[in-house]
Protein backbone atom coordinates (compact mmCIF):
# COMPACT_ATOMS: atom_id res chain seq x y z
CA UNK A 1 0.00 0.00 0.00
CA UNK A 2 1.42 3.35 -0.62
CA UNK A 3 1.38 6.89 1.65
CA UNK A 4 0.93 4.21 4.37
CA UNK A 5 2.57 5.24 7.58
CA UNK A 6 3.27 1.93 9.05
CA UNK A 7 3.61 -0.59 6.11
CA UNK A 8 4.67 -4.55 7.51
CA UNK A 9 4.93 -7.03 4.88
CA UNK A 10 5.96 -10.27 5.71
CA UNK A 11 7.28 -9.93 8.80
CA UNK A 12 9.00 -13.23 11.28
CA UNK A 13 10.90 -12.73 14.28
CA UNK A 14 12.39 -15.78 15.76
CA UNK A 15 14.28 -15.83 18.72
CA UNK A 16 16.91 -18.09 20.47
CA UNK A 17 15.42 -19.97 23.30
CA UNK A 18 18.05 -21.54 25.32
CA UNK A 19 16.67 -23.70 28.05
CA UNK A 20 19.51 -23.09 30.71
CA UNK A 21 19.89 -19.62 29.35
CA UNK A 22 23.45 -18.22 29.78
CA UNK A 23 23.27 -14.85 31.39
CA UNK A 24 25.94 -16.11 33.58
CA UNK A 25 29.42 -17.86 33.08
CA UNK A 26 27.96 -20.61 34.67
CA UNK A 27 25.11 -20.80 32.95
CA UNK A 28 27.16 -20.74 29.46
CA UNK A 29 29.22 -23.90 31.10
CA UNK A 30 25.72 -25.71 31.71
CA UNK A 31 24.36 -25.23 28.22
CA UNK A 32 27.52 -26.07 26.84
CA UNK A 33 26.52 -29.64 28.73
CA UNK A 34 23.18 -29.73 27.72
CA UNK A 35 22.90 -27.78 24.19
CA UNK A 36 19.47 -27.48 23.17
CA UNK A 37 18.34 -25.02 20.98
CA UNK A 38 15.20 -23.98 20.24
CA UNK A 39 14.00 -21.24 18.05
CA UNK A 40 11.03 -19.14 18.95
CA UNK A 41 8.58 -17.90 16.29
CA UNK A 42 7.23 -14.71 17.26
CA UNK A 43 6.11 -13.31 14.19
CA UNK A 44 5.40 -15.42 11.95
CA UNK A 45 4.58 -13.73 8.34
CA UNK A 46 2.67 -10.70 9.75
CA UNK A 47 1.75 -8.18 7.25
CA UNK A 48 -0.09 -5.15 7.94
CA UNK A 49 -0.81 -1.23 7.47
CA UNK A 50 -1.88 1.68 9.09
CA UNK A 51 -2.60 5.00 7.30
CA UNK A 52 -1.94 7.76 8.66
CA UNK A 53 -4.35 9.79 10.70
CA UNK A 54 -5.81 6.06 11.73
CA UNK A 55 -5.45 4.66 14.84
CA UNK A 56 -5.03 0.54 15.20
CA UNK A 57 -5.46 -1.72 17.63
CA UNK A 58 -3.90 -5.04 18.12
CA UNK A 59 -5.36 -7.53 20.14
CA UNK A 60 -4.83 -11.45 21.32
CA UNK A 61 -3.70 -13.24 24.07
CA UNK A 62 -0.44 -13.30 26.55
CA UNK A 63 2.30 -14.19 23.97
CA UNK A 64 0.53 -13.83 20.72
CA UNK A 65 3.60 -11.75 19.68
CA UNK A 66 1.64 -8.20 20.08
CA UNK A 67 4.61 -6.53 22.14
CA UNK A 68 7.12 -7.91 19.56
CA UNK A 69 5.49 -6.59 17.07
CA UNK A 70 5.69 -3.05 18.63
CA UNK A 71 9.32 -4.15 19.49
CA UNK A 72 10.66 -4.32 15.97
CA UNK A 73 8.42 -1.17 14.73
CA UNK A 74 10.05 0.52 17.85
CA UNK A 75 13.38 -0.46 15.81
CA UNK A 76 14.04 -2.55 19.28
CA UNK A 77 14.47 -5.85 17.43
CA UNK A 78 16.08 -6.54 13.92
CA UNK A 79 13.11 -8.45 11.79
CA UNK A 80 14.71 -12.12 11.18
CA UNK A 81 12.79 -11.43 7.57
CA UNK A 82 9.94 -9.38 6.01
CA UNK A 83 9.93 -5.43 5.05
CA UNK A 84 9.08 -2.98 7.38
CA UNK A 85 8.62 0.79 6.57
CA UNK A 86 7.81 3.85 8.79
CA UNK A 87 7.21 6.91 7.38
CA UNK A 88 7.85 9.76 9.72
CA UNK A 89 9.30 9.39 13.30
CA UNK A 90 8.13 6.91 15.70
CA UNK A 91 7.47 7.57 19.22
CA UNK A 92 7.04 4.71 21.68
CA UNK A 93 4.95 5.52 24.80
CA UNK A 94 7.08 4.65 27.51
CA UNK A 95 5.97 2.98 30.07
CA UNK A 96 5.11 3.64 33.85
CA UNK A 97 8.89 5.82 34.13
CA UNK A 98 10.35 3.87 31.94
CA UNK A 99 13.83 6.07 31.03
CA UNK A 100 12.95 8.18 34.31
CA UNK A 101 15.96 8.14 36.54
CA UNK A 102 14.36 8.19 40.65
CA UNK A 103 17.17 10.16 42.15
CA UNK A 104 16.52 13.37 38.46
CA UNK A 105 14.01 16.09 38.92
CA UNK A 106 11.09 15.78 36.96
CA UNK A 107 12.62 18.31 34.51
CA UNK A 108 15.81 16.72 34.11
CA UNK A 109 13.73 13.04 33.23
CA UNK A 110 11.67 15.22 30.79
CA UNK A 111 14.98 16.56 28.84
CA UNK A 112 16.64 13.49 28.61
CA UNK A 113 13.38 11.35 27.54
CA UNK A 114 12.81 13.89 25.23
CA UNK A 115 16.27 13.64 23.93
CA UNK A 116 16.08 9.71 23.52
CA UNK A 117 12.51 10.54 21.96
CA UNK A 118 14.55 12.46 18.96
CA UNK A 119 14.55 15.95 19.86
CA UNK A 120 17.50 17.97 20.19
CA UNK A 121 17.96 19.35 23.57
CA UNK A 122 17.09 22.99 21.95
CA UNK A 123 13.74 22.10 21.02
CA UNK A 124 12.34 20.07 24.51
CA UNK A 125 13.51 23.00 26.12
CA UNK A 126 11.39 25.38 24.15
CA UNK A 127 8.55 22.62 24.40
CA UNK A 128 9.17 22.28 28.68
CA UNK A 129 6.86 25.04 29.52
CA UNK A 130 4.15 23.25 27.48
CA UNK A 131 4.84 19.65 28.43
CA UNK A 132 4.65 21.16 32.11
CA UNK A 133 1.68 22.03 31.89
CA UNK A 134 -0.24 19.46 30.01
CA UNK A 135 1.13 17.22 32.64
CA UNK A 136 -0.22 19.15 35.32
CA UNK A 137 2.62 18.72 37.13
CA UNK A 138 3.01 22.01 38.69
CA UNK A 139 5.82 22.54 40.81
CA UNK A 140 6.41 18.86 41.72
CA UNK A 141 9.01 19.47 38.28
CA UNK A 142 11.77 20.61 40.33
CA UNK A 143 11.81 17.40 42.97
CA UNK A 144 12.92 14.43 42.30
CA UNK A 145 10.79 12.16 40.36
CA UNK A 146 11.25 9.23 42.93
CA UNK A 147 8.69 11.66 45.40
CA UNK A 148 6.38 11.45 42.21
CA UNK A 149 2.82 9.11 42.27
CA UNK A 150 2.56 6.36 40.09
CA UNK A 151 -0.02 9.11 38.24
CA UNK A 152 1.93 11.69 37.87
CA UNK A 153 5.12 9.44 36.54
CA UNK A 154 2.57 8.85 33.66
CA UNK A 155 1.04 11.85 33.28
CA UNK A 156 4.45 12.98 32.73
CA UNK A 157 5.54 10.40 30.51
CA UNK A 158 2.89 10.60 28.27
CA UNK A 159 3.00 14.44 28.28
CA UNK A 160 6.99 14.41 26.48
CA UNK A 161 5.70 11.37 24.40
CA UNK A 162 2.79 13.30 22.67
CA UNK A 163 4.99 16.39 22.44
CA UNK A 164 7.92 15.35 20.60
CA UNK A 165 6.43 15.62 17.30
CA UNK A 166 6.37 11.74 16.06
CA UNK A 167 3.94 10.65 13.30
CA UNK A 168 3.66 7.35 14.48
CA UNK A 169 2.75 6.17 18.39
CA UNK A 170 3.27 2.70 19.66
CA UNK A 171 1.54 2.58 22.73
CA UNK A 172 1.45 -0.86 24.70
CA UNK A 173 -1.77 -0.71 27.00
CA UNK A 174 -2.77 2.57 27.83
CA UNK A 175 -4.04 5.18 25.54
CA UNK A 176 -4.76 7.23 28.21
CA UNK A 177 -3.29 7.48 31.67
CA UNK A 178 -4.41 9.39 35.09
CA UNK A 179 -7.79 9.86 36.38
CA UNK A 180 -11.45 10.34 34.28
CA UNK A 181 -10.05 14.06 34.01
CA UNK A 182 -6.60 13.33 32.47
CA UNK A 183 -7.62 10.58 30.55
CA UNK A 184 -10.52 12.94 28.62
CA UNK A 185 -7.84 14.87 28.06
CA UNK A 186 -5.49 12.37 26.67
CA UNK A 187 -7.95 11.29 24.45
CA UNK A 188 -8.28 14.73 23.07
CA UNK A 189 -4.92 15.06 22.45
CA UNK A 190 -4.90 11.86 20.60
CA UNK A 191 -7.68 13.58 18.30
CA UNK A 192 -6.01 16.21 17.66
CA UNK A 193 -2.50 13.80 16.38
CA UNK A 194 -4.97 11.83 14.45
CA UNK A 195 -6.89 14.72 12.83
CA UNK A 196 -3.08 16.31 12.09
CA UNK A 197 -2.11 12.46 10.13
CA UNK A 198 -0.91 10.71 12.95
CA UNK A 199 -1.12 7.21 13.13
CA UNK A 200 -1.75 5.15 16.32
CA UNK A 201 -0.80 0.87 16.73
CA UNK A 202 -1.75 0.48 19.99
CA UNK A 203 -1.64 -2.87 22.18
CA UNK A 204 -4.22 -3.62 24.16
CA UNK A 205 -6.04 -6.40 26.47
CA UNK A 206 -8.94 -3.63 27.84
CA UNK A 207 -11.69 -4.54 25.39
CA UNK A 208 -13.80 -1.54 26.14
CA UNK A 209 -10.88 1.05 25.12
CA UNK A 210 -10.41 -1.26 21.99
CA UNK A 211 -14.03 -0.20 20.58
CA UNK A 212 -13.84 2.90 21.76
CA UNK A 213 -10.51 4.32 20.35
CA UNK A 214 -9.67 2.06 17.71
CA UNK A 215 -10.94 2.40 13.81
CA UNK A 216 -9.52 -1.25 12.71
CA UNK A 217 -8.63 -4.07 14.86
CA UNK A 218 -5.76 -7.15 14.50
CA UNK A 219 -6.19 -9.98 16.23
CA UNK A 220 -3.20 -12.09 16.90
CA UNK A 221 -2.50 -15.61 17.57
CA UNK A 222 0.93 -17.37 17.72
CA UNK A 223 2.42 -14.57 15.54
CA UNK A 224 -0.07 -14.99 12.95
CA UNK A 225 -2.43 -12.21 12.17
CA UNK A 226 -5.70 -14.25 12.63
CA UNK A 227 -7.84 -11.22 11.72
CA UNK A 228 -7.78 -7.60 10.28
CA UNK A 229 -10.72 -5.38 10.10
CA UNK A 230 -13.60 -2.96 11.48
CA UNK A 231 -13.18 -2.99 15.34
CA UNK A 232 -16.26 -4.62 15.93
CA UNK A 233 -16.29 -7.64 13.61
CA UNK A 234 -12.70 -8.44 15.26
CA UNK A 235 -13.04 -7.93 18.89
CA UNK A 236 -16.78 -9.89 18.77
CA UNK A 237 -14.76 -12.85 17.01
CA UNK A 238 -11.71 -12.63 19.67
CA UNK A 239 -14.19 -12.72 22.58
CA UNK A 240 -16.57 -15.57 21.23
CA UNK A 241 -13.12 -17.62 20.85
CA UNK A 242 -11.43 -16.68 24.14
CA UNK A 243 -14.95 -17.24 25.79
CA UNK A 244 -15.22 -14.14 27.61
CA UNK A 245 -18.24 -12.07 28.33
CA UNK A 246 -19.04 -9.79 25.39
CA UNK A 247 -18.34 -5.67 25.21
CA UNK A 248 -20.13 -4.39 22.92
CA UNK B 1 31.48 0.56 10.66
CA UNK B 2 30.88 3.77 8.33
CA UNK B 3 27.57 3.78 8.35
CA UNK B 4 27.23 2.79 12.63
CA UNK B 5 29.35 6.26 12.96
CA UNK B 6 27.19 8.26 10.54
CA UNK B 7 24.50 6.91 12.93
CA UNK B 8 26.18 7.67 16.51
CA UNK B 9 27.05 11.12 15.01
CA UNK B 10 23.22 11.85 14.30
CA UNK B 11 22.33 10.74 17.77
CA UNK B 12 25.01 12.99 19.20
CA UNK B 13 22.34 15.37 20.85
CA UNK B 14 21.32 12.30 23.27
CA UNK B 15 25.33 11.33 24.06
CA UNK B 16 25.51 14.92 25.20
CA UNK B 17 22.16 14.35 27.31
CA UNK B 18 23.57 11.15 28.25
CA UNK B 19 26.53 12.79 29.35
CA UNK B 20 25.00 15.25 31.46
CA UNK B 21 22.54 13.13 32.95
CA UNK B 22 25.49 11.04 34.20
CA UNK B 23 27.39 13.81 36.05
CA UNK B 24 24.04 14.96 37.44
CA UNK B 25 23.48 11.60 39.03
CA UNK B 26 26.59 11.40 40.33
CA UNK B 27 26.44 14.56 42.88
CA UNK B 28 22.25 14.31 43.05
CA UNK B 29 22.79 14.05 46.46
CA UNK B 30 25.63 15.84 48.00
CA UNK B 31 26.61 19.67 48.07
CA UNK B 32 30.44 19.26 47.79
CA UNK B 33 29.44 17.38 44.43
CA UNK B 34 33.31 17.26 42.00
CA UNK B 35 34.88 17.59 45.69
CA UNK B 36 34.04 14.30 46.53
CA UNK B 37 35.12 12.55 43.84
CA UNK B 38 38.52 14.48 44.14
CA UNK B 39 38.67 13.98 47.88
CA UNK B 40 38.89 9.78 47.25
CA UNK B 41 42.23 9.88 45.38
CA UNK B 42 43.98 12.71 47.86
CA UNK B 43 43.24 10.94 50.66
CA UNK B 44 44.31 7.46 49.15
CA UNK B 45 47.95 9.32 47.90
CA UNK B 46 48.33 10.82 51.19
CA UNK B 47 48.05 7.44 52.93
CA UNK B 48 50.28 5.79 50.50
CA UNK B 49 52.42 8.55 50.95
CA UNK B 50 52.59 7.92 54.62
CA UNK B 51 53.18 4.06 53.96
CA UNK B 52 55.48 4.04 51.39
CA UNK B 53 58.05 7.00 51.86
CA UNK B 54 57.86 6.62 55.92
CA UNK B 55 57.58 3.19 56.20
CA UNK B 56 58.76 1.06 52.90
CA UNK B 57 61.66 3.82 52.57
CA UNK B 58 60.64 5.31 49.19
CA UNK B 59 62.62 8.38 49.87
CA UNK B 60 62.19 10.40 46.50
CA UNK B 61 61.57 14.43 47.23
CA UNK B 62 57.71 15.43 46.27
CA UNK B 63 57.21 11.48 46.15
CA UNK B 64 53.49 12.27 46.57
CA UNK B 65 53.06 14.17 42.99
CA UNK B 66 54.36 11.27 41.49
CA UNK B 67 51.64 8.96 42.65
CA UNK B 68 49.15 11.68 41.96
CA UNK B 69 50.65 11.77 38.51
CA UNK B 70 50.07 7.97 37.90
CA UNK B 71 47.11 7.45 39.87
CA UNK B 72 44.91 10.35 39.09
CA UNK B 73 45.08 8.63 34.95
CA UNK B 74 44.77 4.83 36.68
CA UNK B 75 41.53 5.75 39.00
CA UNK B 76 39.64 7.34 35.92
CA UNK B 77 40.83 4.38 33.62
CA UNK B 78 39.19 1.95 36.66
CA UNK B 79 36.17 3.96 37.35
CA UNK B 80 35.73 3.75 33.13
CA UNK B 81 36.06 0.53 32.62
CA UNK B 82 34.07 -0.61 35.94
CA UNK B 83 31.16 1.92 35.86
CA UNK B 84 31.18 0.95 31.62
CA UNK B 85 30.81 -2.75 32.35
CA UNK B 86 27.45 -2.38 34.19
CA UNK B 87 26.03 0.48 31.57
CA UNK B 88 24.38 -1.78 29.16
CA UNK B 89 22.80 -3.79 31.66
CA UNK B 90 21.61 -1.76 34.28
CA UNK B 91 19.49 -0.11 30.84
CA UNK B 92 18.03 -2.93 29.54
CA UNK B 93 13.99 -2.27 30.44
CA UNK B 94 14.70 0.97 28.23
CA UNK B 95 16.36 -0.80 25.58
CA UNK B 96 13.66 -2.97 25.45
CA UNK B 97 11.30 0.14 24.54
CA UNK B 98 12.85 2.02 22.26
CA UNK B 99 16.05 2.51 19.70
CA UNK B 100 19.02 4.30 19.85
CA UNK B 101 22.34 3.43 18.97
CA UNK B 102 23.49 1.40 22.24
CA UNK B 103 26.86 2.19 22.24
CA UNK B 104 25.82 5.91 23.62
CA UNK B 105 25.40 3.88 26.97
CA UNK B 106 29.11 2.65 27.12
CA UNK B 107 30.52 5.58 25.98
CA UNK B 108 28.54 8.16 27.65
CA UNK B 109 29.81 6.54 30.93
CA UNK B 110 33.26 6.92 29.57
CA UNK B 111 32.95 10.47 28.83
CA UNK B 112 31.22 11.21 31.52
CA UNK B 113 34.83 9.85 33.64
CA UNK B 114 36.95 11.12 31.21
CA UNK B 115 35.13 14.86 32.16
CA UNK B 116 35.93 14.04 36.06
CA UNK B 117 40.04 12.99 34.85
CA UNK B 118 40.65 16.23 33.14
CA UNK B 119 39.23 18.53 36.18
CA UNK B 120 40.81 16.22 38.29
CA UNK B 121 44.13 16.67 36.72
CA UNK B 122 43.33 20.34 36.82
CA UNK B 123 43.47 20.12 40.67
CA UNK B 124 46.43 18.30 40.14
CA UNK B 125 48.71 21.28 38.42
CA UNK B 126 47.38 23.28 41.42
CA UNK B 127 48.71 21.24 43.74
CA UNK B 128 52.16 21.18 41.93
CA UNK B 129 51.29 24.91 41.92
CA UNK B 130 51.00 24.49 45.58
CA UNK B 131 54.20 23.14 46.41
CA UNK B 132 56.45 24.91 44.50
CA UNK B 133 54.90 28.36 46.06
CA UNK B 134 55.54 26.68 49.61
CA UNK B 135 58.69 25.40 47.88
CA UNK B 136 60.36 27.96 45.46
CA UNK B 137 62.37 26.02 43.03
CA UNK B 138 62.71 25.47 39.68
CA UNK B 139 59.30 25.59 37.25
CA UNK B 140 56.92 23.47 38.27
CA UNK B 141 55.71 22.85 35.21
CA UNK B 142 58.18 20.82 32.48
CA UNK B 143 57.50 21.92 28.65
CA UNK B 144 56.91 18.55 27.86
CA UNK B 145 53.75 18.94 29.79
CA UNK B 146 52.17 19.75 26.28
CA UNK B 147 52.22 15.94 25.51
CA UNK B 148 49.78 15.35 28.38
CA UNK B 149 46.90 15.61 25.62
CA UNK B 150 48.56 13.11 23.45
CA UNK B 151 48.71 10.50 26.87
CA UNK B 152 45.03 11.43 27.72
CA UNK B 153 43.70 10.67 24.32
CA UNK B 154 45.42 7.62 24.14
CA UNK B 155 44.28 6.61 27.55
CA UNK B 156 40.57 7.93 26.44
CA UNK B 157 40.52 5.51 23.11
CA UNK B 158 41.86 2.37 25.83
CA UNK B 159 39.08 2.68 28.06
CA UNK B 160 36.59 3.12 25.21
CA UNK B 161 37.59 0.27 23.68
CA UNK B 162 37.56 -2.28 26.69
CA UNK B 163 34.36 -0.12 28.30
CA UNK B 164 32.64 -1.26 24.79
CA UNK B 165 33.98 -4.95 25.05
CA UNK B 166 33.53 -5.26 28.71
CA UNK B 167 29.91 -3.82 28.57
CA UNK B 168 28.77 -6.25 25.54
CA UNK B 169 30.15 -9.18 27.75
CA UNK B 170 28.43 -8.40 30.50
CA UNK B 171 25.23 -7.82 28.95
CA UNK B 172 25.54 -11.72 28.49
CA UNK B 173 27.77 -13.11 30.85
CA UNK B 174 26.90 -10.71 34.21
CA UNK B 175 29.83 -11.93 35.84
CA UNK B 176 32.32 -10.57 33.78
CA UNK B 177 32.23 -7.47 35.94
CA UNK B 178 33.72 -9.66 38.83
CA UNK B 179 36.64 -10.31 36.49
CA UNK B 180 37.06 -7.36 35.35
CA UNK B 181 37.03 -6.11 39.02
CA UNK B 182 39.66 -8.15 39.83
CA UNK B 183 41.56 -7.54 37.24
CA UNK B 184 41.95 -3.86 37.35
CA UNK B 185 42.70 -4.14 41.15
CA UNK B 186 45.40 -6.96 40.18
CA UNK B 187 46.42 -4.19 37.54
CA UNK B 188 47.19 -1.75 40.19
CA UNK B 189 50.26 -3.42 41.06
CA UNK B 190 51.31 -4.27 37.68
CA UNK B 191 51.46 0.06 36.94
CA UNK B 192 54.30 2.49 37.99
CA UNK B 193 52.10 4.00 40.67
CA UNK B 194 53.62 3.51 43.98
CA UNK B 195 56.36 2.65 42.71
CA UNK B 196 59.06 3.80 39.83
CA UNK B 197 59.90 1.99 35.96
CA UNK B 198 63.37 2.32 36.94
CA UNK B 199 62.78 0.49 39.78
CA UNK B 200 61.16 -2.20 37.80
CA UNK B 201 64.43 -1.72 35.82
CA UNK B 202 66.76 -2.06 38.53
CA UNK B 203 64.89 -5.08 40.16
CA UNK B 204 67.15 -6.96 42.43
CA UNK B 205 65.65 -10.43 41.02
CA UNK B 206 66.33 -9.52 37.39
CA UNK B 207 69.84 -10.83 36.08
CA UNK B 208 71.53 -7.82 34.84
CA UNK B 209 71.36 -9.76 30.82
CA UNK B 210 67.45 -9.92 31.13
CA UNK B 211 67.05 -5.88 32.55
CA UNK B 212 65.93 -4.36 28.98
CA UNK B 213 63.94 -7.11 27.99
CA UNK B 214 62.09 -7.34 31.45
CA UNK B 215 61.59 -3.79 30.91
CA UNK B 216 60.38 -3.18 27.89
CA UNK B 217 57.93 -6.16 28.35
CA UNK B 218 56.50 -4.58 31.45
CA UNK B 219 56.02 -1.81 29.31
CA UNK B 220 53.70 -3.40 26.81
CA UNK B 221 50.86 -3.02 28.96
CA UNK B 222 49.42 0.01 27.44
CA UNK B 223 48.58 0.80 31.20
CA UNK B 224 52.13 0.84 32.46
CA UNK B 225 53.49 2.61 29.79
CA UNK B 226 51.25 5.77 30.22
CA UNK B 227 51.73 5.90 33.75
CA UNK B 228 55.59 5.85 32.75
CA UNK B 229 54.63 8.74 30.46
CA UNK B 230 52.53 10.80 32.28
CA UNK B 231 55.02 11.11 35.05
CA UNK B 232 57.97 11.84 32.69
CA UNK B 233 56.26 14.49 30.84
CA UNK B 234 54.74 16.21 33.91
CA UNK B 235 57.38 15.59 36.75
CA UNK B 236 61.47 16.47 36.62
CA UNK B 237 63.75 13.30 36.54
CA UNK B 238 65.45 12.71 39.88
CA UNK B 239 67.63 9.65 41.09
CA UNK B 240 65.32 6.90 42.18
CA UNK B 241 65.78 5.11 44.88
CA UNK B 242 67.47 1.11 44.27
CA UNK B 243 67.04 -1.68 46.71
CA UNK B 244 69.36 -4.21 45.36
CA UNK B 245 71.66 -6.29 47.72
CA UNK B 246 70.14 -5.56 50.85
CA UNK B 247 71.59 -1.37 50.87
CA UNK B 248 69.80 1.29 49.06
CA UNK B 249 71.57 3.17 46.33
CA UNK B 250 70.13 5.57 43.81
CA UNK B 251 70.07 4.89 40.26
CA UNK B 252 69.49 7.61 37.27
CA UNK B 253 65.95 8.17 36.23
CA UNK B 254 65.54 6.97 32.81
CA UNK B 255 64.33 8.57 29.35
CA UNK B 256 61.01 8.36 28.36
CA UNK B 257 61.22 5.74 25.19
CA UNK B 258 59.35 6.87 22.74
CA UNK B 259 59.36 3.52 20.94
CA UNK B 260 57.23 2.21 23.55
CA UNK B 261 54.87 5.17 23.28
CA UNK B 262 54.31 4.24 20.12
CA UNK B 263 53.80 0.16 20.66
CA UNK B 264 51.04 1.48 23.63
CA UNK B 265 49.40 3.78 21.03
CA UNK B 266 49.12 1.42 18.32
CA UNK B 267 47.49 -1.12 21.02
CA UNK B 268 45.22 1.90 22.47
CA UNK B 269 43.81 2.78 19.32
CA UNK B 270 43.35 -0.86 18.14
CA UNK B 271 41.81 -2.04 21.66
CA UNK B 272 39.28 1.01 20.51
CA UNK B 273 38.49 -0.21 16.59
CA UNK B 274 38.16 -3.79 18.16
CA UNK B 275 35.85 -2.77 20.82
CA UNK B 276 33.79 -0.79 18.52
CA UNK B 277 33.29 -3.62 15.81
CA UNK B 278 32.79 -6.12 18.87
CA UNK B 279 29.95 -4.05 20.20
CA UNK B 280 28.15 -3.53 17.08
CA UNK B 281 28.55 -7.18 16.40
CA UNK B 282 26.75 -8.28 19.80
CA UNK B 283 24.32 -4.87 20.11
CA UNK B 284 21.23 -6.52 18.10
CA UNK B 285 21.13 -9.28 20.60
CA UNK B 286 21.03 -7.18 24.26
CA UNK B 287 17.68 -6.77 24.41
CA UNK B 288 17.23 -11.06 22.96
CA UNK B 289 19.17 -11.99 25.88
CA UNK B 290 17.88 -14.97 27.41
Amino acid sequence: MKNAAIHVEGLCKEFDLLHSGYASLKGMLLWWKNKRRERLRALRDVSLSVRPGECVAVVGKNGAGKSTLLGVLARVYKPTSGRVELDGRVAPLLELGAGFHPDLTGYENVFFNGVILGLTRREVAERMDSIVAFSEIGDYIDAPVRTYSSGMLLRLGFSVAVHVDASILLVDEALAVGDIEFQQKCLKRIEEFRAGGGAILFVSHDMHAVRQAADRAVWMRSGQVIMDGPTGAVIDAYEAESGTEPTG
Amino acid sequence: MRAELRELWRYRELLIAFVVRELRIRYKNSVLGFFWSILNPLATVLVMTLVFKYVMGQQVPNYSAYILAAYLPFMFFQLSVLDASQSVLAQLPLLKKIYFPREILPIGSVIANFIHFVLAMLVFFVYLLAVWLMNPGDNPFRATVVYLPLLMALQLALSLGLALIVSALNTFYEDVKYLVSVGLYLLFFLCPIVYFSEQVWAAPGIDDSYRQTVYTLYHLNPIAMLMTGYRKIMLDPQPIPAFRGGEARHIESLPLDWGLIAVAAAVCIATLLYGYWFFNKKKWQFVERP
